[in-house]
This record gives C-alpha cells, sequence and structure tokens, in this order.
C-alpha cells in the first residue's frame, strides 16, 4: 500500500479522536444552551420605555445587573425597591441595573414603573425573545454580569438588599 | 352481505385452510414410515397438497386483506388485531418464497403453525374496525407496517429454519454434558411454544365461557397540600383472578373451582391497575402450559424435541443452515429499509425529528444490531451450523418483544388501541 | 484473529510469487501458505486470502490502535454493547420524555427504589451519555478503518486474478467437481463458455483453464453499506452544529401574525380546526365510550420580513412566502424551515372589544371605540365626552393589600380604569371600571365599584352591543417549528445504506475455476452466499455439454457461507 499508508492511518485516527471528541462533549456538556455562571451573556436589542432601542453592548465596560420581571408576579414587585436603592447607590460606579419586562404592553409597564416608583432604565420584551435566550423559566431571575459581559452569577426568586449588595459588590470589586 | 362480513369470513377460511395444511404436512412428514409406502413419492406427494392448501389459505389471507382495506376506506394495519393478521399473512408470503426456493416439505411443517398461532393471538385484541387518528393517516402507514412486517416474517422463517436445524443436529442419546444441555436449552424452547399455545388456549377456552371479575381501585393523588384528588379505576379480568391488583377491592367474582376470592394480591411495584391483569393471564398461561405440556410428555413418553428428531431425517442440516442464513439475508434489507428508514422517514414527516429514542423505535434499532451481529459473525467470523440457528431463534425473540413485548410492557408513542 | 496460525515470515510461494505478510492464500496461484500437509479442509476464502492492511510483522503503537478497529470481532463487541446499552435505556421512560420534571426526585417518587438507581446509574439519559456516544464513535471508526482494512486488498485481488490455479486451491473450494476428461482440453473449455456466458459469466480461458466469474460487484455491497452508515452518523452529527438546527414549540393564536423567534419569519394562523369522528364513524364497541380525533389542522400562512426587522421601535414589512393547511403528517414547508401541528388550546382569548357609550337614564348613545385587550389607545372620544384610559389589568384580582393587581399577562379577565371627562360630569372627570367579560362584570360587581366611584347618580355606561363588536382568537395552535439543514444528508447516507443492502444481498459474487489436465477435470466454485443455487446452477451448466452430475455430489461439505 506504499508511502502513504502511514499518514492516512494517522489522519483517519485524528479525525476519528476529533470528531468522536465532538460528539461526545456536545451530547454530555452541550445540553440546553442556556447561559451559565461563567459563559458570555447573550447579547439582545429591546425596546426601553425611553422609546430607545438598547443593546446590551451599550453598557461594555458597566457590570450589569439584569433583572427579568412582570407586573403581575408578586415576587418581582417585592425586590423593586431594593433593586432601586442598589441602583441609586451604585450607578456611579460603573453599574447599571437594567430590567426586563417580560411579554407586557408599554401601558401596564409605565403604570407599574409610576406605581413602584424606579428610574433604572426598563427594556421590554414582548416576544420573549431574551427570555428565550436567557434560558429563563421562573420569574424573577437575575443576572449578575460583569465588566467583560460574562455571566457571574444567576439568582432565581426574589432578591433582598443584602445579597444584591455583596453580588453587585463582587462585580465592581477587584 | 357487506364487505366486511365477507372479509371476516374468508379470514377464517384462510385460518382452516392453514390447520388443514398444517396437517397435510404433517401427513407427508410422519406417514413417511407407514407400510407400503415409498418415503420419498408419499412426501412429494402429500407436500405438494399441502402447498397447494396453504397456498390458497394465502390467497384467502389476501382477500380478507383487500375486502376490509376496502370496507374500512385505510390499510388494515392501524391496530394490533388488524396488524397481527397481516404479520401472519406475511409469514406466509416468506414461507412461499422460501418454499419455491428451497422445496423443502418440512419448511411447511415449522413454518405454517407460527403463521396460525400469530393468526389467534390477533383474536386475542378487538378485531372492530376503527377509524384512523390524524397521526395515522399517512401513505408511510402502509409502507413503514407492511414492510417492516415482511422483513419480520422473513426473520420467522428463519427462526423455524433454524429450529429445525436444532432438533436435526442436536443428539438426542447421548448424556454428554454438552449435548445434555443443547437437549434442555431445545425442549425450553419448545416448551415456550406450548406456553403460548397454551396462552391463547386459555384466553378462547374463558371467553368463551363468558367469564368475567371486576376489581375496583381508589386511587388517591395529592396534587397541592390539603387538596387530595381520588379517582376509581375498575379493571375487568377475563380469567379467573389467581392474583389481585395491587390494593384493590372486589366488585363481582365469578367463583372459578371452587376459588371464591383472589389467591394473593400483586406485589406493590406492579402498581399500575392493569399490571395485575397481565400478571394474572401470565400465571395462567404457565400454569396451562405446564399442564399442557405434562399431557404431552404423557402421551409421547419422552421429550418433546427427541420426539420431533426422527421427523427431520431426510433433510440436509447444510440445507436448514442455509436456508435459515438465506431467509434472515433476504429479511435484512426488507427489514432495514420498512422497519428503520422509512420509520425514521415517517417519523420526520409526522413529528419533525427522525428519531427520538422511542422504545419502539429502540427496538427496531436493537434487533437490526441483533441481525448486524448476527450476519457479521457468520459472515467474518464463520459462525455456523449450531450457533448460528441458536442465533436465529434467539433474533426472533427479539422481533417478537419488539412487537408485542414493548407494548404491553413498556408504553410509548407506539402503544396501538386495543393493546392489552 | 483467533484461530489464525502466527504470522509466518516466509511468504514466498511456490510459485515465484511474493505474497505480503498475513496472506493466506497465495496472491496468484491460490495456493494455500499457511499449511505445509495435505489438509483437505475447505478454504479460508474470505477477502480472496489476501492479506488485511493492518497485518504486518512489527505493530507500532500507531498500528495497534489501527489493528484494534479494524478487527470484526472488536465491531461484533462494539455492535453487542451497543445493543445492550439501548436496551437498559427502554427500560424506564427516558427523561427527555418529559417535559417539565425534576428528575433527581421523580424517578424516585414514580418508580421507587429501583428507578433510583436507574438515575443515579445515568441510565435516565442513556442515549446522551458519554458512553452510549462513545460507542457510537467507535463503531464509526471501526466501520472507517474496518473497510479501508479490507476493501483495498480486496480489490486489487479480484482484478488481479490468475486463471490457472493451484490444484489445492481447487479441490479445497466448497463446491468441487474432479472427473475424468477424455476430450482435447482447450476445446472442451471452449465448449463450457458458451452455456456460462449464458448464465451471465463473464469467462476468461487460458489453454484449458478456465475462470467464470459474475454480479463481482455484490462484494462491495458491505463496504457501500459502511459508507452509507458514515454518512448517516456525520450528518447526525453535523446536526448539532450551530445554525444547522433549530427546533421550537410555538404558540400561533388565532388571526395573530406571529413572529418566528432567530429567524426573519412570521406565521400567521388563520384558522385551527379540530375534529372528531361522529358516533355513526366509530364502531359500535366504542359509541359513547370513546372519543377519536379526526382531524387537527392549521390553515397557516407564512411571512417573511423584508425591512425594518429586528428593530423593535419599527413595524417590520412582511412579505407572504408559503401557505399551507398544517395536518400531523402534512407540515408547512419552506426553505428548509418546517412547521408541525404539535398542540392546540381552544379557550378562547379576548383580543379586543367595541363598546358602546350609553346614558342609563336616556338610553343615548355616544359612539362606539375600539379597546385593543394589548396595547391600547390611551384615550377615546365618545360624543362629547373623552375617555382617558388610567389603569389595565389583564388578569384581574387583589392582592395581599386589597390592592388591584394583574394576576398573569393573560387577557383571562381584563378591566380598565378609565377617567372621563364631559357634559354632565365634575371638572376633574369621573371614574369608571370596565370588565368587557360578562362574567367579570358580575364577579367583580363592576356596578357596586363604579357606584362606589362615581356616586349613585352616575349616568354612564359602557356596554357591548353585539358579538359583533367583540373579537377574540378562538383558539391557539402549538406548532413545532424546526430547521434541520443537516437531514438530506442524513436521507443520503440511509439510501447508500439501502443500495449497499441490496447489492449484498440479493445477488452473489460466484466464480467457478476449471482446469484440465492430463485427462481430468478440476473444477472449483465459490460463492459469497447462496451455494444452494450455486450448485444448482453448475449442475445444469454442465448438463448443456452433457454431463450429469448430481447436485449434492458437489457439495465438498462444511465450509463457509
Amino acid at each position: 500500500m506504499g508511502k502513504a499508508r502511514k499518514p492516512v492511518q494517522i489522519v483517519i485516527l485524528l479525525l476519528v479522536v476529533l470528531l468522536g471528541g465532538y460528539a461526545i462533549a456536545t451530547s454530555v456538556f452541550g445540553g440546553d444552551g442556556k447561559p451559565k455562571e461563567g459563559s458570555k451573556a447573550p447579547a439582545f436589542e429591546l425596546l426601553g420605555l425611553d422609546g430607545k432601542a438598547h443593546t446590551l453592548d451599550e453598557y461594555k465596560g458597566k457590570a450589569v445587573v439584569l433583572n427579568f420581571w412582570g407586573s403581575w408576579c408578586a415576587p418581582c414587585v417585592k425586590e423593586m425597591p431594593a433593586l432601586q436603592a442598589q441602583w441609586e447607590k451604585w450607578k456611579d460606579q460603573g453599574v447599571v441595573v437594567v430590567g426586563v419586562n417580560v411579554g407586557e404592553d408599554q401601558m401596564t409597564v409605565e403604570n407599574f414603573v409610576k406605581m413602584v416608583n424606579i428610574n433604572f432604565p426598563i427594556v421590554m420584551d414582548p416576544g420573549r425573545d431574551a427570555v428565550r435566550s436567557y434560558g429563563i423559566s421562573p420569574m424573577p431571575t437575575t443576572f449578575f454580569i460583569n465588566k467583560k459581559g460574562k455571566v457571574d452569577s444567576i439568582h432565581i426568586g426574589q432578591l433582598d438588599l443584602d445579597t444584591l449588595d455583596s453580588q453587585i459588590g463582587k462585580l465592581v470589586g477587584p | 352481505m357487506s364487505l366486511l362480513d365477507f372479509s371476516s369470513d374468508v379470514f377464517i377460511a384462510a385460518f382452516f385452510l392453514y390447520s388443514g395444511s398444517f396437517m397435510l404436512f404433517t401427513i407427508a412428514i410422519m406417514g413417511r414410515k407407514w407400510s407400503g409406502r415409498k418415503p420419498e413419492e408419499h412426501t412429494a406427494r402429500w407436500g405438494r397438497i399441502a402447498f397447494i392448501a396453504s397456498s390458497l389459505g394465502l390467497l384467502c389471507h389476501m382477500a380478507y386483506f383487500f375486502t376490509r382495506w376496502a370496507g374500512a376506506g385505510h390499510i388494515p394495519v392501524s391496530n394490533m388485531y388488524e396488524f397481527m393478521t397481516f404479520l401472519s399473512m406475511m409469514v406466509m408470503v416468506a414461507f412461499t418464497v422460501m418454499f419455491a426456493i428451497y422445496r423443502k416439505i418440512l419448511l411447511g411443517l415449522f413454518a405454517v403453525p407460527i403463521s396460525i398461532i400469530i393468526m389467534a393471538y390477533a383474536a386475542v385484541f378487538p378485531q372492530e374496525v376503527q377509524p384512523l387518528i390524524p397521526s395515522l393517516k399517512s401513505i408511510y402507514l402502509n409502507i413503514h407496517v407492511t414492510l417492516a412486517a415482511l422483513g419480520e416474517s422473513f426473520f420467522a422463517v428463519g427462526f423455524a429454519a433454524g429450529l429445525m436445524y436444532l432438533l436435526r443436529t442436536v443428539n438426542f442419546t447421548s448424556k454428554e454434558k454438552n449435548d445434555r444441555k443443547q437437549q434442555r436449552l431445545v425442549e425450553f424452547t419448545l416448551f415456550s411454544i406450548i406456553v403460548i399455545i397454551a396462552f391463547l388456549g386459555s384466553v378462547f377456552a374463558f371467553r368463551g365461557a363468558g367469564y368475567e371479575s371486576i376489581f375496583v381501585r381508589e386511587n388517591v393523588t395529592i396534587d397541592s397540600p390539603g387538596q387530595e384528588d381520588s379517582t376509581i379505576e375498575r379493571v375487568s379480568y377475563k380469567m379467573p383472578p389467581i392474583v389481585a391488583p395491587y390494593h384493590s377491592e372486589i366488585e363481582s367474582f365469578q367463583p372459578f373451582l371452587g376459588m371464591k376470592k383472589p389467591l394473593f394480591e400483586a406485589p406493590s411495584w406492579m402498581n399500575g391497575v392493569n399490571a395485575g391483569r397481565k400478571f394474572n393471564t401470565v400465571i395462567w398461561s404457565l400454569l396451562s402450559g405446564l399442564i399442557l405440556y405434562g399431557l404431552i410428555r404423557l402421551i409421547i413418553r419422552k421429550p418433546l424435541g427427541a420426539a420431533l428428531h426422527p421427523a427431520m431425517d431426510g433433510i440436509d442440516a447444510d440445507d436448514l443452515d442455509e436456508i435459515t442464513y438465506r431467509a434472515i439475508a433476504i429479511g435484512f434489507p426488507i427489514f432495514t429499509l420498512g422497519a428503520l428508514i422509512f420509520a425514521m422517514i415517517w417519523a420526520q414527516v409526522a413529528w419533525g425529528r427522525f428519531w427520538g429514542w422511542d422504545p419502539k423505535e429502540v427496538w427496531a434499532l436493537v434487533t437490526w444490531l441483533f441481525y448486524s451481529a448476527y450476519l457479521h459473525l457468520r459472515l467474518a467470523r464463520g459462525w455456523q451450523g449450531r450457533k448460528s440457528a441458536w442465533l436465529a431463534v434467539l433474533g426472533f425473540l427479539v422481533v417478537m418483544f419488539t412487537l408485542i413485548g414493548v407494548n404491553l410492557v413498556i408504553a410509548g408513542l407506539h402503544s396501538y388501541a386495543g393493546t392489552d | 484473529m483467533s484461530g489464525r496460525t502466527p504470522l509466518i515470515t516466509n511468504t514466498k510461494c511456490e510459485c515465484g510469487h511474493q505474497n505480503p505478510v498475513g496472506t493466506v492464500l497465495c496472491e496468484a496461484c491460490g495456493k494455500p501458505l499457511d499449511e505445509t500437509g495435505n489438509s483437505s479442509e475447505n478454504l479460508e476464502m474470505r477477502y480472496d486470502g489476501v492479506a488485511r492492511r493492518s497485518q504486518r510483522s512489527n505493530p507500532n503503537v500507531i498500528d495497534l490502535v489501527w489493528n484494534f478497529f479494524s478487527s470484526v470481532k472488536i465491531a461484533i463487541y462494539l455492535i453487542v454493547l451497543t445493543l445492550l446499552g439501548s436496551m437498559l435505556g427502554t427500560i424506564f421512560p427516558q427523561e427527555s420524555t418529559f417535559l417539565n420534571i425534576d428528575a433527581s426526585t421523580y424517578y424516585k417518587e414514580q418508580y421507587g427504589t429501583a428507578g433510583h438507581i436507574y438515575y443515579k446509574l445515568g441510565l435516565s439519559h442513556t442515549y446522551e451519555s458519554w458512553w452510549f456516544v462513545l460507542l457510537l464513535v467507535m463503531i464509526g471508526a471501526s466501520l472507517v478503518i474496518c473497510s479501508l482494512d479490507r476493501v483495498l486488498p480486496l480489490y486489487k485481488a479480484l482484478t488481479r486474478q490468475k486463471i490457472r490455479k493451484h490444484r489445492q486451491f481447487l479441490t479445497r473450494q466448497k463446491v468441487v467437481l474432479v472427473t475424468e476428461m477424455g476430450e482435447e482440453p482447450e476445446e472442451w473449455v471452449g465448449r463450457i463458455s458458451q452455456p456460462l456466458k449464458k448464465r451471465g459469466y463473464r469467462v476468461i480461458t487460458e489453454g484449458g483453464a478456465l475462470l467464470a466469474e459474475k454480479h463481482r460487484f455484490s462484494r462491495w455491497g458491505p463496504y457501500v453499506i459502511h459508507i452509507g452508515l458514515i454518512i448517516f452518523l456525520l450528518a447526525v452529527l453535523a446536526r448539532g452544529l450551530p445554525g444547522l438546527n433549530m427546533d421550537q414549540h410555538l404558540a400561533f393564536p388565532q388571526g395573530e401574525v406571529t413572529p418566528i423567534p432567530d429567524t426573519t419569519f412570521y406565521l400567521k394562523n388563520e384558522k385551527f380546526t379540530v375534529e372528531f369522528y361522529t358516533e355513526a364513524e366509530m364502531p359500535e364497541e366504542f359509541r359513547g365510550k370513546k372519543v377519536l380525533p379526526k382531524l387537527y389542522e392549521t390553515k397557516a400562512v407564512l411571512y417573511e420580513c423584508i425591512a425594518d426587522c429586528g428593530d423593535p421601535t419599527r413595524t417590520p414589512q412582511l412579505k407572504e412566502v408559503a401557505a399551507h393547511d398544517i395536518q400531523v403528517n402534512s407540515p408547512l414547508s419552506y426553505n428548509g424551515l418546517k412547521a408541525y401541528q404539535f398542540d392546540y388550546d381552544l379557550t378562547p382569548v379576548l383580543r379586543s372589544v367595541q363598546p358602546e357609550l350609553k346614558n342609563k337614564v336616556t338610553g343615548e348613545a355616544y359612539g362606539k371605540f375600539k379597546l385593543e385587550m394589548k396595547n391600547p389607545q390611551r384615550s377615546f372620544e365618545a360624543g362629547p365626552y373623552t375617555l382617558t384610559l388610567k389603569e389595565k389589568y389583564m388578569d384581574f384580582g387583589l392582592n395581599e393589600s386589597g390592592q388591584p393587581v394583574s394576576k398573569t399577562p393573560y387577557p383571562n379577565a381584563p378591566a380598565f380604569l378609565f377617567l372621563i371627562k364631559g357634559p354632565g360630569l365634575p371638572a376633574d372627570g369621573q371614574q369608571y371600571f370596565y370588565f368587557p367579560k360578562q362574567v367579570d362584570k358580575v364577579q367583580f360587581q363592576q356596578e357596586g365599584i363604579n357606584d362606589k366611584l362615581g356616586g349613585a347618580d352616575r349616568f354612564l355606561e359602557l356596554e357591548v352591543s353585539s358579538m359583533q363588536d367583540v373579537d377574540f382568537s378562538e383558539s391557539t395552535a402549538y406548532l413545532n417549528v424546526r430547521v434541520d439543514r443537516a437531514m438530506p444528508f442524513v436521507w443520503i447516507g440511509a439510501g447508500i445504506v439501502m443500495l449497499g443492502l441490496v447489492l449484498g444481498f440479493y445477488w452473489q459474487h460466484r466464480r467457478i475455476w476449471l482446469t484440465v489436465q492430463n485427462g481430468e477435470l478440476i473444477l472449483g466454485g465459490h460463492t459469497n452466499k447462496n451455494w444452494f443455487g450455486f450448485r444448482r446452477e453448475i449442475v445444469s451448466i454442465l448438463e448443456k455439454v452433457d454431463m450429469v452430475v448430481d447436485e449434492k455430489s458437489l457439495d465438498n461439505g462444511g465450509g463457509q457461507a
């Protein structure tokens, strides 16, 4: 079979290892494609309450607290004051709190924002695009995204002031 | 007379023709040693008559199939009854093909009864024509089911020939350890067939007698704290309950031979209300199988294998080996096309995924892998004769589990209406 | 491989041909090389006795790995292990069959200890587990290497066949005929060529020797099958590549153009229909006991966004690209995007109402306006009156502190709070609560609330006069939207497998070697399967040259299938 035999063998075995490794890796670790701690936060482009489109890229270089909420979700309502307080505390230190409203119309969102008296940026996700790419199932869910755009931690359920404070501290800290 | 009535009449005619054909095959083989006959001539003549009878039966069977198709407006393979009657027809087709190639009268003695047993098993299920549910309305119902059944039928003929090979070659007089083991395994295979016959016998006997006992069970499920949901499940036994469903009450009980209540209750892990009933059927089949087997042993006074062994005289073991292999080799591509490729195409069209690891799909794959292993062992490793015959026998067991066992034991997307 | 004699070093045959290590039968004359005695056993004709590529005298690591995968024995072990593994996965339902379960507790609750062990062993996701995928990968490797290792040498052997073979090669075939022959060798060989050709054999003669061969392509069947399987496996693997695969279950309320996420497509469910078989269509035994569905159908129109797509501040511009009545076995298909009927929900969903502002004392009507459930207008004019929408609740309810809230984002019990200004009302307006659904009106006591808000002498009322003023989506169709760009390759692979199966199993490679010398005819025959038919064919060919031979006497016993 001539001199080509050895290289052919090596190439085929290498291909087997590569493709096989890929097959095993995708089936075992691939899973659902939801972002996990340490992975890159998915991009989004959503309409803000200010009438402008907002993307995650806008906040590059800042730590982002991305909070998914709905006006009908009681724990979401309850954690709003804590979010507002932390927004006021950290906004000058490169931290931005962004609320993503899930599936409601502008009027509901506006009324809600007025009622609970918050002023951090709010974007709306009526088509649930960001919900899908962030793999949100229960609400509220909060993503803590660091300055490099990586997910630092994910909190599912109602946040209280202290956890929020320590999480943000971790994001900003050295 | 409506088409459907005609259909069921010719089906019964087919059943009797097959049974007659089986008897004629028996005469052709067993009658060789009758006095005043030339064995070859006798076998050839009676064998021809038997084959004509089986072919007439197949014609009637096809008449049943096509008239039912016309009468129902869809191909009659849409429930367990229809599928089993179709499978038995395909077994006869496969037998006819193999008989046309090899002209071995003996093959009829083993292949025809397989078809008869499957036909009888079909009659266990409700026989009404049912309208098609949306997921079955597809041309792929016709292609997938028919091809899969045809492939499996060739495996059935392979099983028959494999069993014949074993009966032909196992040394039934030897006391040597390995021969004893082979004898016992052959005997166990035959016993299993007796159990299936006994199962059918008891189903039809109790059905004829109109036996029924009913159990009820209250199921309490707690949905959320403080909220209980209770449902009452009823299960009707058509055979005297030796074993009652787990945690159940008797609603009505028809005494049988002095038995006024179930002898015991199903263990807790059989928690489905039907599991107890199925377990009861298994017990009855085993019991009546043992009795039937015992009776046969009493009459013939030797193991079944040893009794059948002389019937195999005059057929070449190598020919049987080749028929086994050939049947499987013919069936394998058909099975691949029908049970895997068209199954995938249909799944893609109906569900949008060609493969979903549904139990039925997995078992079709298991069957395919099994026969792939068989072919590799035979072609590349030289496994022939004894080992190959055992694989053919075992392979058919896998086929039967795929067809019936999966529906009975494991639920999945393929659960046909009326499977129980 | 077991049962083989150890590899011998002297591989030169007596005919002068130098054979590679591992050769069983001399590549040229066919003389058995591995034995010295005059054994009469059938020859090992697999791969025509040539050396497989992997057989070398000094294997290194790569050779060892290669040899491992090139072994059929290993391939069979892999097949059997995959078979057993697949079986294990069917004992309990797989996790993937459920949409929302917590597997860590589900198996224990449902199936007891056995279920818990099943889960702990990872068998609840057998087909995604590393060992199962590894088995499939190894089967793939084995398919490639086994085939490569055999097909090239076999190809060479079959294209370079010698016509005159060693006597031992002929007499140790499975089909053998040795008989006296009085005729002139070349003449007889010429005579038998005719019936052989008629039977489809390619015949080559060389003096008193002859080689007749047909259906050689059947030998490539197994390799074609293996190539098909590799393409199939690679295609399955490619399905997982990003961008090639999409799988979403989406809700499409009737009458709404709904975007399909991650695509530029929108789909409108124009009408969803579910039909059941009537009593008359059912067999008697089922009447009144069972309900069987007859049809699930979504009349769907697919739109593609052509401008202003993905810009949340603008309305996308759509163009119709496809329309199809989606049924269970008939998906909508457009450029690789497919939409399958999956599920449905017959709960009507309110979209908008057109209430009329009336004076309940005089009966005077001031005019209608359209009130959308989603994104409603903020103010409406009705005659001299102005209605400003202050609050809106999609699913009205009261929270723990008694304040009105929306319990869900779905319009199950919509409620609206208006501020009405105009003649006969206070200057700062009068508040009015409106429940479009009659049930809610009664349940939440609209009258009572409004009496409290506007006083007992209020005279305005919002009313819907006819059903034409109510717009709702009658039902929702759930469709499974998929893109699977690798599918064509899956089918190509499967098609090649089928082709190989048909080639390999429905034809047989048959060869007949003949030598007439010293008043003796030696015939050897080989086929890769169906010896029975082969023997019959030889008998009928010999009949044509007036030789009567018994079929059974050709059988040299034992041997290969």
